[in-house]
């Protein structure tokens, strides 16, 4: 995965699918009327991933440095052909995988917080906050974070870091601080803490405490999904996927991820959004917000400290069940995302945790790779697609967002 | 308007009508200006107060005797239940035309009607388009309309974050080809109109930077303001 053969497949530009959507993108609007969010903005981000959030540009060139440690990280990720499921389904098209699980950091998330980290440095930035679920974007964010010769703290939603005292070890290793959200470091996680000491907390919860964080610190703070530019980095995924396929002589005829803010689905995708690929978005059913969530402003973080978005969402105070897959807890998904869903361009699927525990066991068992529970859900719905006959014959691409390897606390047998 | 009163207001609109511009931008205010940050925001709340269509009427009169175009600022969500009467007042009202910021993005399909509706009635619909508005909705609302294009350089009026002003510029101007191409929302600084002008801008609207004038009843700030912006536009 180090070598260099490959690197020509990693992309030199971001692509951004604004000036290519079926109708204007919704922009943000402000939660409180006396005040702006989007100029508090320029308090939060670093400029170029501001400036990067609003643009007008169908691409964006990947700075060399950035493309050097996208090397460095792993990538291009592999794509590959998963012969051993396509026995154990008797599926008799084909079946890819393309494998962010291979990035050192473990899913896809250091896509995105590479270039922020990188922008945040050369502005000038001494450290960059941030929130965790699952704990991938925090470990991300704490590998970028070093690499660029930054510091970093990380808000971790407190279930997960009790579940899960690995990832924390990471972050601390990649030198990261990491407080348990909600946590005594922000007035908004005192607030919750008064009222609830023992709350689970939430994204939208460890979203706001690392804004705040950042606001009353003067750093800077990095988006893990929903933000248009972050989709705009995580457009390597796609462009590396079509290079591959081509060069093999293959051709997709549905591409499939998991979608927890949005980010990997539609790196991975968009890329291919001219052509009549038939693409399926997975949620988890405990968080249903295809289903049951609605198609309107909602706030990103639970203090509505951001802008608010047009989004399928549950609601920023959804308190989800705790399922294993973390990283699909939050209760809304990409504007870009969302119109293509409603649009009917994009279709959905929901599963619930005992049937992607399942497709985690069969991928594992037939191909290796523990995949991460996140991305299980994506399998899962690969796995009935190839199961329905209808689709004999097709070329399916499932996007493996992350690995488990780290996630195995879950698995009881 | 009229904000912050009808006298305060008329004081200043004296002070404009002797002064070089070729168009008046006229808000109609209206409960929810999704589009507008908070200074803007403000002002509707308390023109609302002064606002009618006799007044609105007046205004675009005196203007019109001063030479000037007038159109007014207005979004859908404020007349959409009363198309037909709402636009008979605008046309009654000797307004050349009206920018609707909401209707891209809040009421899509709604654009072909509402471009008719404007048709019918020989009054401009100003097409507003920002950089999240897709190619081909550009390229489609311009078959529907004729007249200038306004183009909003902020995600909302009186806020500032990074833009590459030559990309946005070149992007639109390659999309609209020889439509003139207005630019507001956000503009504060003669820098930024000299750098719109450079790469193509054919003018630029401004409103927040000048609200602080009024509401202080500065006559001698507003004046100076306008100048110092048009030190940018007429360098
Ligand atoms: C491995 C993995 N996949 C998917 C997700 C969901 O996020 P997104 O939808 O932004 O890709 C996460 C988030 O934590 C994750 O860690």
């Amino acid at each position: 995965m180090y070598s260099e053969q490959n690197v020509d497949i990693i992309p030199e530009k971001w692509y951004n699918i604004v000036p290519d959507l079926p109708e204007p993108l919704p922009p943000p609007r402000d939660h409180d009327p006396e005040n702006s969010s989007i100029d508090l903005l320029n308090r939060i981000l670093p400029k170029e991933v501001l400036r990067q959030e609003f643009t007008s540009s169908r691409y964006e060139p990947i700075p060399q440095e950035v493309i050097e440690q996208y090397m460095q990280i792993g990538r291009p990720t592999p794509l590959i052909r998963a012969k051993n499921l396509e026995r154990f389904l008797k599926f008799n098209g084909k079946i890819f995988f393309k494998y962010e699980g291979a990035t050192v950091t473990g899913s896809h998330k250091i896509n995105t917080a590479l270039p922020q980290a990188y922008y945040a440095a050369n502005e000038g930035v001494q450290e960059v906050v941030t929130e965790t679920g699952a704990g991938q974007w925090g470990t991300a964010t704490a590998l970028a974070a070093t690499l660029n010769g930054i510091k970093s703290t990380v808000f971790m939603v407190k279930v997960s870091y009790e579940q899960k005292p690995l990832r924390k070890k990471i972050m601390n290793l990649y030198g990261a601080q990491v407080y348990a959200s909600p946590s005594n470091m922000t007035d908004y996680g005192k607030k919750i803490l008064a009222k609830d000491p023992e709350h689970p907390g939430t994204l939208g919860i460890a979203i706001s405490e690392a804004v705040q964080y950042s606001l009353d610190h003067d750093m800077r703070y990095l988006l893990g999904s929903v933000e248009n530019c972050v989709i705009t980095h995580q457009t390597v995924i796609g462009q590396e996927t079509v290079k591959q396929l081509e060069a093999i002589g293959e051709k997709a005829d549905t591409l499939i991820g998991c979608v927890g803010g949005g980010s990997n689905f539609s790196g991975f995708t968009f890329p291919f959004i001219k052509t009549d690929v038939e693409m399926i978005a997975t949620a988890a059913s405990e968080v249903p917000k295809f289903s049951k969530g609605k198609y309107a402003y909602d706030m990103i973080d639970t203090a509505g400290i951001l802008p608010e978005l047009k989004m399928f969402s549950l609601g920023a105070d959804f308190v989800p069940k705790s399922i294993y897959a973390g990283g699909l807890r939050y209760h809304g998904a990409a504007p870009a995302l969302s119109l293509l869903i409603r649009k009917g361009r994009i279709k959905t699927d929901e599963v619930g945790e005992s049937q992607s525990l399942e497709a985690f066991k069969i991928f594992s068992r037939t191909q290796g790779i523990v995949p991460a529970p996140e991305s299980s859900h994506a399998i899962a719905t690969a796995i009935n697609y190839c199961r329905n006959p209808e689709n004999q014959g097709k070329t399916v691409v499932i996007n493996v967002s992350g690995h488990g390897l780290l996630d195995l606390s879950f698995v009881r047998d | 308007m009229p904000y912050p009163d009808r006298e305060t207001f008329q004081s200043f609109l004296d002070d404009l009508l002797g002064m070089r511009f070729d168009y008046l931008e006229i808000g109609i205010p209206t409960e929810k200006p999704y589009y507008d940050g908070p200074v803007i925001r403000r002002t509707h709340r308390k023109a609302m107060e002064g606002f009618s269509f006799q007044y609105l009427k007046e205004v675009v009169h005196i203007s019109r005797s001063r030479g000037k175009k007038n159109y007014a600022l207005v979004y859908y969500n404020h007349f959409h239940e009363d198309v037909d009467g709402f636009l008979d007042k605008i046309m009654d009202s000797g307004l050349e035309g009206a920018i609707v910021p909401d209707l891209l993005t809040d009421y899509y399909d709604e654009r072909e009607y509402l471009s008719e509706e404007f048709r019918k009635r020989n009054i401009s619909l100003i097409p507003f388009f920002t950089s999240s508005t897709p190619d081909k909705v550009i390229t489609e609302m311009l078959g529907l309309t004729d007249g200038w294009i306004y183009h909003g350089l902020q995600p909302s009026t009186g806020i500032r974050v990074p833009v590459s002003i030559d990309k946005m510029v070149s992007r639109i101007k390659s999309l609209c080809g020889n439509r003139e191409i207005i630019f507001g929302f956000g503009i504060n600084s003669a820098e930024t109109i000299s750098e719109l002008k450079r790469y193509g801008a054919d003018g630029i609207a401004v409103g927040s930077s000048l609200v602080p004038y009024m509401e202080s009843n500065d006559h001698e700030g507003f004046s100076r303001e306008v100048r110092m912006l048009q030190d940018g536009v007429y360098d």
